[in-house]
């Protein structure tokens, strides 16, 4: 046996499989190589080692007094358990709200600003989009119109789009 | 051995214990103490096992013991109602230690002459001796000269049984990232016991040569 074939057997038995050192040939081998037998050693060792630190340790005496005491110490009253209460739950949804801005400017900003993507619906056949005060054209001075005036502006609009107004200069085909 | 054993956990957990846990985790976070005390009492063992596999000083690992209550007691109020309350506080812990084991002072060589007699023996003797509180004074030191995520992986692999995924969630990385610091941590071991072993025998083969030049 060589050193390398050696070692995937002990490789495989550090990591749990079978003990190998019944292995004729491997007893043989170790009984010659020094590094082998020591790899075999420590393989053994290094097991044995991390068993040694399971061990049962249970709370002495004067470890809940002492507890008891840097809880009262810690300021954590009434009031503490409902801020840390509130701090918990806005924990949860900063991340919640940060995500939710930015899948919504996701989804806008590319389509140029916060206007509507979808179109409405009027009636049965009209469609038309949202727009807005500057798209329509209208003077600043005006006050805001209401959706009935904005939706007969567009539906006027819509309506002349057959028989548009002629421009001053425009020669009139008829 | 299976996981279980490993862990020192209770089979399952009845319908109800986890009431009772359930009542207590409420009464808590209204800010009673003492059901807070209650709930911890249901837990502290598992708590100091877990504790105990990386610190050696009893009183160490008391004062970080007190670490991990009192995070927990602070952090009840973001427990989600209704999920277990072992992980949750089992996390709480490992990342406590792993706190500790960056704080304390890595050693990342080790040589035979650092040995105290006892664990010299040990050594010596291959692991065959009954002598626990070598073993783990040994262990404590072969791990010391491990990265702390190195020591943390193996740690939780080794003593106390958990899945790799469960290794991976406490490291904060991948699946394989944390075999390969499992893989890592056990290579590392196992070369500086071997290392020690060499050295031991090495000493050994000296003295004797030694002995018989003064017989001769």
């Amino acid at each position: 046996m060589r050193c390398h074939e050696a070692k995937t057997l002990l490789e495989r038995e550090g990591k749990g499989g079978d003990l190998f050192i019944e292995d004729e040939a491997l007893a043989r081998h170790l009984a010659v190589c020094s590094r082998c037998s020591q790899a075999m050693k420590a393989f053994r060792l290094s097991s044995e080692l991390l068993g040694a630190l399971r061990e049962e340790i249970e709370p002495g005496p004067s470890f809940y007094p002492r507890l008891r005491e840097r809880l009262a110490t810690s300021g954590v009253g009434e009031a503490g358990v409902i801020f840390f209460q509130a701090w918990g739950l806005a924990r949860r949804l900063v991340p919640a709200l940060a995500l939710g801005v930015l899948l919504l400017a996701g989804v806008t900003v590319p389509l140029g600003g916060f206007r509507s993507p979808l179109p409405v619906q009027v009636g049965q056949t009209t469609e038309f989009h949202v727009f807005s005060l500057e798209e329509l054209n209208l003077p600043a001075a005006v006050e805001r119109p209401t959706q009935d005036q904005m939706l007969a502006f567009v539906l006027m609009e819509t309506e002349g789009r057959g028989a548009r107004p002629e421009a001053p200069g425009e020669r009139s085909g008829k | 051995m299976n996981d279980k054993e490993k862990n020192h956990e209770p089979a399952e957990e009845s319908g109800e214990q986890l009431q009772t846990e359930a009542r207590l985790i409420q009464q808590a976070k209204e800010g009673d103490q003492r059901a807070f005390e209650a709930l911890l009492k249901l837990h502290d063992r598992r708590v100091f096992v877990l504790i105990g596999s990386f610190i050696r000083r009893r009183q160490d690992v008391e004062d970080l013991a007190q670490d991990v209550f009192l995070k927990a007691y602070l952090a009840l109020g973001g427990f989600r109602p209704g999920a277990p309350f072992a992980p949750w506080l089992k996390r709480i812990a490992v990342n406590t230690c792993y706190d500790h084991l960056r704080k304390i002072r890595r050693r990342p060589e080790m040589a035979l002459d650092d040995l105290a007699v006892s664990e010299k023996m040990y050594l010596a003797a291959g692991g065959g001796s009954d002598d626990r509180v070598a073993a783990r004074d040994l262990a404590e030191r072969v791990l010391a000269t491990l990265p702390p995520k190195d020591r943390l992986a193996i740690t939780l692999r080794e003593v106390q049984g958990l899945e790799i995924a469960e290794i991976a969630h406490a490291l904060g990385c991948t699946r394989p990232a944390a075999k390969v610091r499992l893989f890592r941590a056990r290579r590392a071991m196992q070369a500086t016991l071997q290392r020690l072993i060499r050295q031991e025998e090495q000493m050994g083969n000296r003295s004797r040569r030694r002995e018989q030049n003064e017989v001769s």
